[in-house]
Formats: structure tokens, C-alpha cells, sequence
């Protein structure tokens, strides 16, 4: 059932060579001196110019929507596996829409996706996009946010603050998930268009992270800022017949299969510097050997499972079938597979694998996010659990 | 680029395979199980398939359906009952000795007498550090005649010119069971293959277990849900207590990342692909895991009932382990994956990459 075409597997050596000169040693810098690259960093440029290719990285795709005729996330997803592979924290750094870009895709209209996607096109500088769902007090039960939009007259007044925030401190950006009456639960969420000088916006805070530093994770406070009526993504209707609560599940729909991508392509990482360290300091012979080879092909087999379980859902997306099940599945099976890929590299790699001029206990670090980003292991449970049976929201 | 649906074609074989295992088997398991053996009516139903040459090239005589469908009509019919999957499917798990023995006037022989119904074969991997007296288990009926034999790289077809001698093992009574010594043999011929064929012979094996095993594991999923999402303790049904939701979610996540990984193999040796047999294997070890899971899971929540005949989940039990023996069970394929992942590169992003 696997087979890729002859473009999208020049586009993957492509990236790999962005990997490879630049990402993997942007990446290494960026965990010594615990600071993402500046955004005037050189290599954003690189990819900005490089346009469709970088935009496809980080799982977007080129066109406007998902009924475009040239959205391919199965490549987008292979290209950003490949991209994980050589930094994930440098790949969820680099420009284009991001995460907010399947969020943008799920609720916007036609006009709206056009219209800030088009932001992507300028060339010459380097420019962002972000979605912001998790508050303080709102985690995993993302039904709790708490930042309520009202509106007032033309416009829609948003108050909170959110955190967790992948790129927000340098996005022109960001999805604003927020509630209309917190007492609607799930029915009140509505997702806006935050622009960066919009009056009101405030970053409070860059956090500091085990891992995973070479992308900014940031806070922010929304004080009565003031958002013209066009920027309720979607439009009033497209929340009265489709509800919000499902469109933010939706964008989890291509996310998850993507944190599960960034996986693979981080374990491949793992099992490659355990297959170089076998190659040149095991014995060619003998049960330590035989050991790690049995350790090694245990590895092969669980990212292989993971990166059949992405590329299933994002196919079963891109066939407008439901992928719900099946997204979260691969969310569920692959963190834990994936960190258990890392430690076992580092089993092979004995004493030397923690050592901070190796990559392997960087990655050790780094892993560790994809079980708790899009939703947790437990999350993806629940959530499974609802799909299968009729799992009660109050269990 | 990357497809997962199956075609039309193998979608409506797929579909007659269900009505069978709905009709057919699922509501006489243990009539079956008790028999020793599935109905003629069942076994004709196969025949039309046709069950045993859907994955044989024509040139064997097969079909040329492919390995692909293969695997989705075994895991369909599993799931109804796998128990007599042993005997009826010939060649079954010997398909890729069949297809790697060169001497044809002889395949041509067993698979002769395998469709006609005069006889059995069997298939058994040794270590060559500990050697084998003998076959531990075969299908028994109808008589085993043919005993393939893998060790290391050495293929070899033994007669059995003896008396086999009936069996009661853990599981699959509805294919009945023998025994036979090597002794009790002729060796009809031994051929020394490359070491990739050799982990072809082994790897077919396995993905036939493997695809059994999905459907055994879906059934039991199927069943575990229906059951704990009616039985009421504490006050609510089983499957709302998280605890026991959180291991039916995972379960169901495991089944489904094993029947993508079988289909994926069946796929590649559709495809001819070099590395095929390692991922076989591979999809082998994932699957007998995730059935063990799902099986126990099965049991371990239906509590008492689940030890009971009165359901299927210990049948199941049973079953899972019967298929993690397959073919050298787990340390013939830990070996043979380990042998090989230093040599076979990522299906999908090609060369490996100098990290």
C-alpha cells in the first residue's frame, strides 16, 4: 500500500537537505542557548523564498482550502515527518500559517482562508500563523475556555488569555478560540482572526521548556480587543449549523495525524544515530550485538505502524471521509512508541547517549511534548472511547 | 501516492467473505469447534473463492488475486470463526515455500492433492541450534501428506509416509490436528535458497497467522465492547468506568495499526517490493502482541464469563496464542528482523539517512 510519486519524493530531499545544512544545527544551537532563532534569522528567509515547500513542511498546503485540487497532506505530512527528523522545534518554527493553518482550513470561509493565507505570499520577509486554544485553566477540556467574545454593534470584543502557544510572540496571526456564554459549553466556541497590532494584544510570556526549544511557545492577554465582524472565521451561520465545539475538534482532525508525523520522523531520528552507533562501536558478532539489531527492528516496527496510522487518517481527511477515530488513534499509539524508540537508542548508545554533544538526549527532551500536545494520551482515550461506545462526558 | 481503500473487486469479495462469517460460521463455533471441522457447505462456499489459490499466481494455478486481498478475506472470515481457517486454506501458511521451492513438477504435485482434498501440508520452522524430531502440530484433516521444512536457509519437502498421530492442542479444533515424527518421513527434496527467499518462506507464514489474528482480534474488540457496554457494575456499564475504557480505546488503536501494517506487507509483496518479507515479519510481531491484548482484554473484562465457553473471549484467548507459534513463533521472527533492519532501507523516504 506504500507508493509515492516521484515528486513529492524530490520534494522530501529537498527538505532533507534543508535539514541537513541547516535545520539539525539551527536546532542544536537553539537547545544550548534556550532561545528559538530570532526571526530575522537567515534561515527563515531561505524558506520563505522557498514558498510551497516550506508551507507543505509544516502540513499545510498550497492552495486555499481543503477542496483545492493541489492540498496533498499525505505529502505535507510525509515532508513535515521529514522535517521533524532533522529538528521539530525548528520545523514548528519555521514560517507560513502552522498550526493555525489547518484551524484557518476547518472554519474559514473561502474569502477568509484567501484572505490571510494571501499573507503567506510575500516573499521578502519572513511571516507567521498561530492558533491559541489552551488557557490556564483550560487544558485538555478545551469546552472550559474561559476567553469570551461579545459583540458589540459591527465588531466582536474578545477578554483572556491563553498560553501553550506555538509562534503567537511572532505571528501576523493567530486563531483565537473563545466563548460566547462559557454556560453553552461546547456550543459557544467560536474562533476568531487575532492580527498582531490589534490593540489590547499583549505577550506576557515565552516559556521555558525541557525540550522542543527551537519554536517559541508563548502566553498572551487579550484586553477588550476589538475585532471587526469579518473576523469570526466562518461567519455567524457556519456556527449555528455546524457548531464550534465540532469545528475545533475538526482542526484536531489534521493536527493530531501531524504531531504524530513530527513523531516518526523524530523516532527515525532516534533509530538512525543507534544504527550508526552499532555500525561503528559494537562487535560485529555476539549477543549485545544481536540484542540491539532485535532492539533496532522493534523500533522499525512501531514508527512504521505510526506512520501507517497518520498517513491512513490524513488520507481518509483528504477523501472528505470522517477521520475522528482514526486521527486520534495515531495520536494515541505513537508518542509512547516513539519516546520508547528514543530510550531505546539510548540503551544502544550506553553512557554515551546522554551526552550533551549527542543529539540522543536532546531528543529524549524533545520527544516528550507529542504525548501531551493536541491532546494528551488520556485525551485521545476519551475521545476513542466516545467513538466506540457511548463513553459518558461524565465518566 | 498512498491508498487505502481496497478496489471494487476486492471490496465485493470482502463483502461475501462477511456474509459467510456472519451466516455461516460465527453462529456455529462451538458446533464446528466440537466436529472437529467446518461444514462441506462452508468448505464448497471456499472452494468458489477460491480461498487457497486467491494469493497463488497463475502459474501455480492460482487465481493472482493477490496477497492483499488474501489477507483481508482471512482476517474477514476470522472474525467469524478462525478455527477451521487451518485446514481449509491449502496451501495456506505453506504458500511461500510453494512459491520459493524450485522444483515445480513437485509444488505441482502438492497443490494437486491440496485441491482435490486428498491431503494436508504443514509447515514448521527449526532453529539450527536446537534441531527437531518432528512436526508438533499440523491441520488434520484431510490426511497430511506434506511437511515443508525451513531451517536457516535450507527448504525442505518431507512425504509423511507413517502414521500421523491425532492431537488435542490449545486452540483451532475446528481444523482438527496431528502430529508427526520426521522419521516417520521421506524427504522428498532440500533445496538451499538466498537468505531473503528463505525469509519470504517464513515471512508468508506469518502474515497468513498475522491476518487470521486481525480478524480474531476484532472480533473480540467487537464482543468486549457489547458486552461491557451492558453489564452494569457499580452503578454504570463496564465500559464507562475509565479505566476499563482507557484499555478498550488502546486496544482498538493496536488492532488498527496491526491490520494496516498486514495490508501494508500484502501490499508490498503485491508490488514485488525487495523488502516485503521483513516487513511481513515485522507486521507479524505487531499483530500477535496486539491480539494478545486484545484477547486477554477480552477475557479480563467479561471477569468470569470471559473464562467460561459460554463465550467466545477464552476461544479467542486460546487462539491468539496458537498464532503467536506460528513459524518459529516470537524468537524465529525477532531473529529474522534483526538479521535483515541493518540492510532494509524506509519504504517510504528510501535511503536511510546519515544522521
Amino acid at each position: 500500500m506504500i507508493e509515492i510519486d516521484t515528486r513529492t519524493r524530490e520534494m522530501i530531499e529537498e527538505v532533507r537537505e534543508l535539514g541537513r545544512v541547516h535545520m539539525r544545527p539551527i536546532g542544536l544551537e537553539a537547545d544550548r542557548t534556550a532561545e528559538p532563532p530570532p526571526v530575522d534569522h537567515p534561515f527563515y528567509l531561505i524558506c520563505t523564498q522557498k514558498g510551497g515547500l516550506v508551507s507543505r513542511m509544516v502540513g499545510e498546503g498550497e492552495g486555499p482550502g481543503p477542496t483545492a485540487l493541489d492540498w496533498k497532506p499525505v505529502r505535507n505530512f510525509l515532508l513535515g515527518e521529514e522535517a521533524a527528523y532533522w529538528d521539530r522545534g525548528v520545523a514548528l518554527s519555521l514560517p507560513g500559517p502552522g498550526l493555525g493553518g489547518p484551524g484557518l482550513r476547518s472554519t474559514g470561509t473561502p474569502e477568509q482562508n484567501e484572505r490571510w493565507l494571501a499573507t503567506f505570499t510575500d516573499h521578502s520577509k519572513a511571516r507567521w500563523g498561530a492558533m491559541a486554544m489552551t488557557e490556564p485553566e483550560a487544558g485538555s477540556d478545551v469546552a472550559r475556555i474561559q476567553t469570551r467574545a461579545r459583540k458589540e454593534g459591527d465588531e466582536w470584543v474578545l477578554n483572556g488569555r491563553k498560553m501553550f502557544c506555538s509562534n503567537s510572540a511572532r505571528a501576523d496571526w493567530i486563531i483565537v478560540w473563545a466563548t460566547v456564554d462559557p454556560a453553552l459549553g461546547r456550543d459557544g466556541h467560536r474562533a476568531f482572526m487575532l492580527e498582531r497590532d490589534t490593540p489590547g494584544f499583549e505577550i506576557l510570556k515565552i516559556e521555558h521548556k525541557m525540550g522542543s526549544r527551537g519554536y517559541e511557545t508563548a502566553s498572551f492577554a487579550m484586553d477588550d480587543v476589538r475585532l471587526p465582524a469579518d473576523h469570526l472565521l466562518g461567519g455567524e451561520e457556519f456556527y449555528q449549523s455546524r457548531r464550534g465545539f465540532k469545528a475545533s475538534m475538526a482542526t484536531f482532525n489534521l493536527t493530531r495525524p501531524l504531531h504524530t508525523a513530527h513523531g516518526v520522523g523524530m523516532g527515525r531520528a532516534a533509530h538512525d544515530f543507534a544504527l550508526d552507533f552499532i555500525r561503528s562501536d559494537y562487535p560485529a558478532q555476539g549477543r549485545r550485538r544481536q540484542r540491539a539489531l532485535e532492539r533496532l527492528a522493534k523500533i522499525r516496527r512501531g514508527l512504521h505502524t505510526a506512520r501507517l496510522m497518520y498517513l491512513n487518517a490524513v488520507w481518509l481527511a483528504k477523501n472528505g471521509k470522517s477521520n475522528a477515530l482514526e486521527a486520534s488513534y495515531a495520536k494515541l499509539y505513537s508518542p509512547p512508541v516513539v519516546l520508547e524508540a528514543v530510550v531505546a537508542a539510548l540503551d544502544i548508545l550506553g553512557e554515551a547517549g546522554v551526552r550533551n554533544d549527542k543529539m540522543l538526549e536532546k531528543l529524549y527532551r524533545d520527544v516528550k511534548i507529542l504525548d501531551i500536545g493536541e491532546g494528551t494520551q488520556q485525551v485521545q482515550r476519551v475521545v476513542v472511547a466516545r467513538q466506540l461506545f457511548d463513553f459518558p462526558r461524565d465518566a | 501516492m498512498r491508498d487505502f481503500a481496497l478496489s471494487a473487486e476486492l471490496e465485493e469479495l470482502r463483502a461475501a467473505a462477511e456474509r459467510l462469517a456472519t451466516a455461516e460460521l460465527a453462529p456455529n463455533v462451538r458446533e464446528n469447534e466440537q466436529a472437529g471441522r467446518w461444514p462441506d457447505s462452508v468448505v464448497s462456499v471456499l472452494d468458489g473463492f477460491p480461498l487457497g489459490d486467491l494469493d497463488l499466481p497463475d502459474r501455480l494455478g492460482g487465481v493472482g488475486a493477490g496477497v492483499l486481498a488474501k489477507v483481508v478475506i482471512l482476517e474477514t472470515l476470522a472474525m467469524g470463526d478462525a478455527g477451521g481457517l487451518a485446514a481449509v486454506d491449502r496451501p495456506g501458511s505453506t504458500v511461500g515455500a510453494v512459491l520459493a521451492c524450485p522444483d515445480h513438477d513437485l509444488v505441482a504435485e502438492v497443490l494437486t492433492t491440496g485441491r482435490d482434498g486428498s491431503a494436508q501440508s504443514g509447515f514448521t520452522v527449526i532453529d539450527p541450534d536446537s534441531g527437531s524430531t518432528g512436526l508438533d502440530w499440523a491441520p488434520g484433516g484431510p490426511d497430511l501428506r506434506w511437511v515443508w521444512v525451513s531451517e536457516e536457509n535450507t527448504l525442505r519437502l518431507h512425504e509423511v509416509t507413517g502414521t500421523p498421530t491425532p492431537l488435542q492442542v490449545l486452540a483451532f479444533q475446528a481444523s482438527g490436528g496431528v502430529t508427526v515424527p520426521f522419521d516417520a518421513t521421506t524427504v522428498r527434496g532440500t533445496w538451499e535458497l538466498s537468505a531473503d527467499t528463505s525469509l519470504m518462506v517464513r515471512s508468508r507464514a506469518r502474515l497468513w497467522g498475522a491476518a487470521i489474528s486481525v480478524g480474531i482480534a476484532q472480533a473480540a474488540l467487537e464482543d468486549t465492547i457489547e458486552y461491557t457496554t451492558e453489564r452494569v457494575v457499580f452503578g454504570k456499564p463496564v465500559a464507562h468506568h475509565q479505566g476499563n475504557a482507557f484499555d478498550i480505546a488502546a486496544t482498538a488503536a493496536r488492532i488498527h495499526g496491526a491490520r494496516l501494517v498486514v495490508r501494508d506487507a500484502a501490499a508490498a509483496f503485491d508490488r514485488e517490493e525487495p523488502h516485503a518479507a521483513f516487513w511481513a515479519t515485522q507486521a507479524w510481531l505487531e499483530t500477535v502482541d496486539a491480539t494478545f491484548a486484545a484477547t486477554n482484554l477480552g477475557i479480563q473484562l467479561l471477569g468470569g464469563h470471559g473464562f467460561i465457553v459460554d463465550h467466545l473471549a477464552e476461544k479467542r484467548f486460546r487462539e491468539a496464542r496458537m498464532l503467536a507459534m506460528a513459524a518459529g513463533a516470537r524468537d524465529a521472527a525477532e531473529f529474522d528482523a534483526a538479521a535483515h533492519v541493518m540492510d532494509v532501507p524506509d519504504p517510504l523516504v528510501g535511503t536511510e539517512v546519515a544522521s
